[in-house]
């Protein structure tokens, strides 16, 4: 079965299998500890892109409050292992069913919405949940310590501390399997469907697609992503705060999937990844973080208007068409 | 009940525009019905409605005896009543095999027997895809089709689920020679040979003449004329017919 709408196969698990395994090298070449826990970081921030891309890409529903899934499996994981004492592993299973949840919630309200009021419907929620953890205040079993708000409530592992090489190992593994299940999805009959809703859903509704339900399940299935990503990173950083439900996330998200290419997965994992570990790496100041964020957004839409990935996807399309067709490229 | 759809006492109105004030519209299994009209009057309302994009504010449809009215247009597709849009509105990154395996994957109810019946589907895809004539282009994205190969497209999905009634809604109008001859010819077959019935929507009479059993004229919402297309020159006053044809050259040009 031919699925044109993306980049060879070979090719793309070429690219991938090359990155990673530059990847898996890397920590042997010397690096220092902060540079191991910046891309220990990036890659839960790469699988939080891809996640995105699941919902705004595919599925075309433009979210800006995506932090909004990734904070509430970090706060989940911290309240349950901090407050109610429950292990580790069944607190992260606890979280991840819990954005997945929120996911299912937020779709269902913006189900019924088209464009510009999904992403605003999604801000006002993400920003509503921000400005709500903000304001808790939770105290310790004993009473000894206050914790929420811009502090965060830390995240309790009852084990002994993973070394950087563990953490980023598991990061990697993490990255990696998300990354193929995130691509099997995309190229799966639903994610057929959420392409064709994301591109009419005039026509989808004229083929017997039912709309709601499907854009439903690709918010589910992205928000659980970005659940899944969000308590890898509370478990690495041990604490989880309002940042990670901040506006500021939910915009990187995007802007990942812009410069990567809306819809193919990889670009925006891999734009994440060394964004990410770029401006993190060198130490710019957040406004200066901003800026460049701006600039990459910019560079991007001028020179690959559809992102790199989906730039380059576009040219292995029009070389197809030439080939199968009968040449009228137009 | 004889027929396969029945809109009755069809009322809509937009703000303080009314649309359809009372128009009842019949097809029979097998029948093809023309719509006809001038601009505005009302065609692509009541089509909107049949396929249940658009509610009624009054009135009832009934598909098979069984009341459609609040069906959703998803649904209707899969009771079987399907159409095609006068602007085709496609997924420009979706290619024409993946467009029409859009509508196969989710026109049908879901059958026990799913597994199985997938490779049958996708042979059934590629005829459909000869038989629209869109097989050389198959791997190209909607985005690239000429309008004709749109309306193609349009075409396919809208049959690719066996549905048993089809509504065209101006299916014909601006298409080049052989396009138009060549659906035509696949509309004849489909009709004479699986026994779909159509609801042909069109301002242009000859087409309606050629293609149709029975012309139903709206104007202003209502049902002004209905009978046999050879008669719809008559209602139809020659100056106008004239005009008509002129207005659809023009457009054409």
């Amino acid at each position: 079965m031919k699925k044109s709408g993306a980049l060879p196969y070979a090719k793309i698990t070429g690219v991938l299998a090359a990155g990673a395994g530059v990847l898996l090298l890397l920590p042997l070449a010397g690096l220092d500890a902060f540079l191991l826990n910046v891309l220990t970081l990036g890659f839960f921030v790469a699988v939080f892109a891809g996640s995105w891309d699941i919902v705004g890409g595919v599925a075309g529903q433009i979210s800006l409050g995506h932090a909004l899934f990734f904070g509430a499996a970090t706060y989940a994981c911290a309240l349950l292992t901090s407050l109610a004492g429950w292990p580790f592993p069944l607190a992260a299973a606890a979280a991840l069913l819990f954005s997945a949840a929120a996911g299912a919630a937020v779709g269902a309200l913006s189900a019924p919405l088209k464009g510009p009021f999904v992403a605003l419907l999604t801000l006002a929620l993400g920003e509503a949940a921000h400005e709500f953890v903000l304001g808790q205040t939770f105290f310790s079993p004993r009473g000894a310590y206050s914790w929420g708000g811009e502090g965060g409530i830390p995240v309790l592992l009852r084990s002994q501390p993973l070394s950087p090489w563990t953490a980023y190992y598991a990061a990697l593994a993490f990255l990696v399997l998300s990354t193929w299940l995130m691509l099997r999805v995309a190229r799966s009959q639903e994610g057929l469907i959420w392409t064709a809703l994301s591109g009419s859903e005039l026509s989808a509704r004229a083929s017997g697609v039912d709309i709601l339900k499907h854009k439903r399940r690709a918010f589910l299935v992205g928000a659980a992503l970005a659940g899944a990503a969000g308590i890898g990173f509370a478990a690495c950083v041990g604490r989880a705060t309002a940042d990670d439900f901040s506006l500021e996330l939910s915009f990187q998200a995007a802007t990942f999937a812009a410069v990567g290419g809306r819809g193919t997965i990889v670009g925006p994992v891999l734009a994440a990844l060394v964004l990410h570990s770029l401006l993190q790496g060198t130490g710019i100041p957040p406004a200066g973080r901003v800026l460049l964020y701006a600039l990459a957004l910019l560079v991007t839409l001028r020179f690959f208007p559809g992102g790199v990935a989906g730039t380059l996807r576009e040219r292995a399309r029009r070389r197809r068409m030439v080939v199968q067709g009968n040449g009228e490229v137009r | 009940m004889s027929d396969l759809l029945l809109a009755e006492g069809i009322t809509k109105s937009f703000g303080t525009n009314r649309v359809l004030r009372g128009v009842t519209l019949a097809v029979g299994r097998g029948e093809v019905v023309g719509l006809f009209g001038p601009n505005g009057s009302g065609k692509t309302t009541l089509a909107n409605i049949v396929s249940g994009l658009v509610l009624p504010d009054r009135g009832r449809v009934l598909f098979e005896g069984k009341d459609v009215t609040r069906m959703t247009m998803d649904a209707r597709f899969r009771t079987g009543i399907s159409r095609t849009f006068q602007i085709p509105d496609p997924y420009p990154s979706l290619t024409v095999v993946e467009s029409v395996r859009v509508a196969l994957l989710c026109g049908q109810p879901a059958r026990p027997a799913e597994q199985e019946e997938r490779a049958g589907r996708e042979e059934g895809l590629d005829s459909l895809l000869v038989r629209t004539g869109l097989f050389a282009q198959r791997y190209w994205p909607a985005a690239k089709l000429s309008q004709g190969c749109l309306r193609r497209l349009e075409f396919a999905r809208a049959i690719s689920c066996r549905p048993r009634l089809v509504l065209l809604d101006e299916v014909f109008s601006a298409l080049s020679a052989k396009d138009e001859a060549e659906l035509v010819a696949l509309m004849r077959s489909l009709h004479r040979e699986e026994g779909i019935s159509f609801l042909l929507i069109s301002h242009n009479p000859l087409i309606l003449e050629e293609l149709c059993d029975r012309v139903v004229a709206i104007e202003d919402g209502r049902v002004f004329w209905e009978g046999k297309p050879g008669d719809l020159a008559r209602y139809v006053p020659a100056a106008n017919h004239a005009h008509g044809h002129e207005d659809e050259m023009r457009e054409e040009g």
